[in-house]
C-alpha cells in the first residue's frame, strides 16, 4: 500500500442504496473504501445478500452510485455520465458467475468475443478476427472453436469464451464476480490458473468476489470481507485469512470446510447464532452485534468506524483505541482480552 | 448384515441423442449408524444412483440391471416388468419412501410447497405412514422442529415457506426426513445452496442427528470439505461408475486412483503455499452418450495406458474397505479382459 504509485482504482465511502416499496430503501453497499494497485488481486468475500456484487457493478458504474467516490486511474469517474464512460468501458471490464446465462446462444463463439470490439470500434473486420483467433488460443479453447455455438460447449469451457470476450478490448480492471462458483471443482482450478497466468502476462487488477474463502485466499494479494454492505476487515490475504481480527472474519473463516479429515475434526468451529437481519431495515449499531459473542452497549448504539490495527482496517469496538488501551494496561493482546 | 447393499446397479435414459449410461454398474453398501459420503462432479451419476434406489426415476429412465436389499428385502425394480408389476412396486415404495428411507434434498427454496403451510407439510408424511390423529401428528412436528432448532416452533406451524430463510428451510426440511424416524437417510447435497455459515450450521446439526440416531446416512456432495467432517466412509464416483471407495482416512492420506488424486490436488489448501499455481486436472468430463467400455477417466489422466482406452478396469482391493478401478494397480491382471489375438501384442 505505497503511497508513491497512484493507484489503479480508489473507492472512497462508497454508498449504494436502492429503492424498495413504501419509501423504504435497500442499504446494499454502505461506506466501503479501498485501493488497488495495478497486478493486484482484491478478494471480496461475504454471503449472499452482504452487497458484494453491489458494490462490483457499482464501481463499474452499472449501477450509479448513491454518495462516495470512484477515482478509475486519477480520474474521478463517480458522476460521469453514460457517453463519458465510454473510454472507461475499454478498460474496466467484467466476468460474470453465471456461464449458461451470459453468452448469447444466437451468436457464435466468434461473433461473441468480437462484438465488444465492434461496440468500441477497434481495427478493421480483419484485424478483429485475428484477434479473435488469438484470444481464442490464449484462454486455451481450439481455432475450430470459433464457429460453434455456446450450448455446444461444457460450463468451464463458456467460462472460457466469456474471458476471451472481456480480454478483447484489453481492460485493465475486471471485476470477476464469482467466476468459478457454477463450475465443477476439477475445472475450478483450470479457471483460476489462466486468470493468474493472464495476470502475471498482462498486469490486470482483479476485483475478485466469491464465497469460496480458500480460492479467494489462494488468488488475492489483499481481502475484503463484506456483512450487510459494510466492509467489516479488509488488508493483506495472508493477515486476514491466517490471524482474521474482526468476531465475524473468525467465524466466516472456521466454519469453511476443510478437505483434510484430521485438521476438520480437530478444529474449533464458531458456529453463529441467528441470521444476517434485512438490508431493507439494518440495525443501528455494528451490523453484526446481533449475533457477535462479544456484543457491548458501545456496539448497538453506533456504527463502529474503521480502526487501523495489526496492518489493516477493521470495523469493530474491540479494537478502538480507548478499548486498546484498557488492554494493554493489564498486558495483554485484545486476542487474549476478548476472545480467549 | 448391511442396511442397504447395492449390487451392479445401471441405469440408462433414452433421450433423442441416445442412450445415456448414467449408472454403470455400481455398488456400494450402507450399515445401520454409518454415514456414507458420495462425491462425484456433476453429470457422475451420484444422485441418478439414489433416485433408482428409491424408485424416483424420470419417466425416461429405468435400472436395465441390479440388485438392491434394504434392510434384509429386495427392492430391485428389475424384478418388476409389466405395468401391473410396476403399479404394485410403485405402491411398495409408497410405504418405503418418507418412512422407512427419507431424503434430503439440494435446494431448499424449491423443495417446499409454497401454498401449503410448514404444518401441513411437516404433519403429511406422519399421517400417512402412521396411524395417529392430526393432534398427535402436530405434537410429532413441534418436538422435530425443536430438535432441529427453530425458535418458538408452535406459532410457526401457521406460517409459509417464503416466511422462513434458507437456513430454516433446510432445518424444516431435514425435520420432514427425521419424521418417522428412518432407517436411512440419504441427502443429495444437503449444503450447496446454503451460506457458509450457515452451511457449519446444518452440518453441525446433520452431524448430531447422525450421532444420537443409529440410521444409515448417504450424503452426496461435490464438496470434498464436507464429506472430510461428516463421513465415515467415501465412495469416489466419476462418469457413472465408483472410481474408488474407502475409508474417510484411505481417501484423503492414501487415494490410489488418479482421479481422486487430482481432485484433491485440484482444490486451494491453506496448508500448501497459496502462491503456488494449483494443479487442474485437464480436459471436461466425458459425454456419457459417447462413452464405451473405456475407463471413464481415460480421456483427461495423465497415467493413462493403451488398455485404459479399451477396457473398463477391474476393481483391486488394497484393504477389506478400500478399493479402487485402475488399470495402473491391475496390470497384471489383464488377461481376464483382453482375448484373443489382442492379449498376445
Amino acid at each position: 500500500m505505497s503511497s508513491l504509485v497512484k493507484p489503479l482504482v480508489e473507492v472512497h465511502n462508497l454508498v449504494k442504496n436502492f429503492p424498495a416499496n413504501h419509501g423504504q430503501f435497500v442499504h446494499a453497499v454502505n461506506n466501503v473504501s479501498f485501493t488497488l494497485e495495478k497486478g493486484e488481486t482484491l478478494g471480496i468475500v461475504g454471503e449472499s445478500g452482504c452487497g458484494k456484487s453491489s458494490m462490483g457493478r457499482t464501481i463499474l458504474k452499472i449501477h450509479e452510485p448513491t454518495s462516495g467516490k470512484i477515482i478509475f486511474d486519477g480520474d474521478d469517474i463517480t458522476n460521469y455520465s453514460r457517453h463519458q464512460m465510454l473510454p472507461y468501458r475499454k478498460r474496466m471490464q467484467m466476468i460474470f458467475q453465471d456461464p449458461y446465462a451470459s453468452l448469447n446462444p444466437r451468436f457464435t463463439v466468434g461473433e461473441i468475443i468480437e462484438e465488444p470490439m465492434i461496440i468500441h470500434k477497434m481495427g478493421t473486420e480483419k484485424e478483429r478476427k485475428i484477434i479473435v483467433q488469438n484470444l481464442i488460443e490464449t484462454v486455451g479453447l481450439k481455432p475450430d472453436h470459433i464457429r460453434r455455438y455456446p450450448h455446444e460447449f461444457s460450463g468451464g469451457q463458456r467460462q472460457r469464451i466469456g474471458i476471451a470476450r472481456t480480454l478483447a478490448l484489453r481492460p485493465e480492471f475486471i471485476v470477476c464476480d464469482e467466476p468459478i462458483s457454477a463450475l465443477d471443482v476439477s475445472i475450478q482450478a483450470q479457471i483460476i490458473n489462466l486468470l493468474e497466468k493472464l495476470q502475471k502476462e498482462r498486469g490486470f487488477s482483479y476485483l475478485f468476489i466469491a464465497h469460496d474463502l480458500e480460492m479467494v485466499h489462494h488468488i488475492s494479494h489483499k481481502i475484503g470481507v463484506m456483512y450487510l454492505g459494510n466492509m467489516v476487515e479488509y488488508g493483506f490475504s495472508d493477515d486476514v485469512y491466517k490471524h482474521p481480527l474482526h468476531p465475524y472474519t473468525k467465524a466466516l473463516i472456521s466454519a469453511a470446510p476443510i478437505a483434510d479429515p484430521i485438521l476438520s475434526r480437530e478444529k474449533q468451529r464458531i458456529i453463529l447464532e441467528g441470521e444476517v437481519p434485512s438490508p431493507l431495515n439494518p440495525p443501528k449499531g455494528c451490523p453484526f452485534a446481533g449475533r457477535c459473542k462479544y456484543v457491548t452497549k458501545q456496539c448497538k448504539k453506533e456504527m463502529p468506524k474503521h480502526y487501523e490495527y495489526d496492518g489493516r482496517k477493521v470495523a469493530c469496538n474491540i479494537y478502538a483505541p480507548e478499548n486498546l488501551e484498557k488492554y494493554s494496561q493489564v498486558g495483554k493482546t485484545p486476542e487474549q482480552a476478548v476472545f480467549e | 448384515m448391511s442396511l442397504l447393499e447395492i449390487n451392479h446397479l445401471t441405469t440408462e435414459f433414452k433421450t433423442a441423442q441416445g442412450v445415456v449410461k448414467a449408472v454403470r454398474g455400481i455398488h456400494y453398501r450402507v450399515n445401520k449408524g454409518e454415514v456414507l459420503g458420495i462425491v462425484g462432479e456433476s453429470g457422475s451419476g451420484k444422485s441418478v444412483g439414489m433416485l433408482s434406489l428409491m424408485g424416483l426415476l424420470a419417466s425416461n429412465g429405468t435400472v436395465t440391471s441390479g440388485e438392491i436389499l434394504f434392510d434384509g428385502e429386495d427392492i430391485s425394480p428389475v424384478n418388476y416388468t409389466t405395468k401391473k408389476e410396476k403399479k404394485e412396486y410403485q405402491k411398495k415404495m409408497q410405504k418405503i419412501r418418507g418412512n422407512d428411507i427419507s431424503m434430503i434434498f439440494q435446494d431448499p427454496m424449491s423443495y417446499l410447497n409454497p401454498i401449503v403451510t410448514i404444518g401441513k407439510q411437516m404433519t403429511e408424511g406422519i399421517l400417512y405412514h402412521t396411524k395417529c390423529s392430526k393432534k398427535e401428528a402436530e405434537t410429532r412436528a413441534v418436538e422435530l422442529m425443536k430438535m432441529v432448532g427453530i425458535p418458538a416452533p408452535e406459532s410457526r406451524l401457521k406460517q409459509y415457506p417464503f416466511e422462513f430463510s434458507g437456513g430454516m428451510r433446510q432445518r424444516i426440511i431435514i425435520a420432514i426426513a427425521l419424521a418417522c424416524n428412518p432407517k436411512l437417510i440419504i441427502a443429495d447435497e444437503p449444503t450447496t445452496a446454503l451460506d457458509v455459515t450457515v452451511q457449519a450450521q446444518i452440518l453441525d446439526l446433520l452431524r448430531n442427528i447422525t450421532k444420537e440416531s443409529d440410521a444409515g446416512v448417504i450424503i452426496i456432495t461435490h464438496d470434498l470439505g464436507v464429506v472430510a467432517s461428516l463421513c465415515d466412509r467415501i465412495s469416489i464416483m466419476y462418469g457413472g461408475d465408483i472410481m474408488e471407495e474407502g475409508t474417510v482416512n484411505e481417501i484423503f492420506y492414501e487415494a490410489k486412483h488418479p482421479y481422486t488424486k487430482g481432485l484433491l490436488n485440484s482444490i486451494a489448501n491453506s496448508q500448501v503455499d497459496h502462491r503456488e499455481p494449483l494443479k487442474p486436472i485437464p480436459g471436461t468430463p466425458p459425454d456419457l452418450i459417447k462413452l464405451k467400455d473405456e475407463c471413464p477417466f481415460a480421456a483427461r489422466c495423465s497415467e493413462a495406458m493403451e488398455i485404459c482406452t479399451k477396457y473398463n478396469p477391474l476393481t483391486t482391493k488394497f484393504s477389506d474397505t478400500h478399493s479402487c478401478k485402475c488399470w495402473m494397480h491391475c496390470k497384471d491382471r489383464y488377461k481376464e479382459v483382453v482375448k484373443g489375438d489382442e492379449a498376445h501384442e
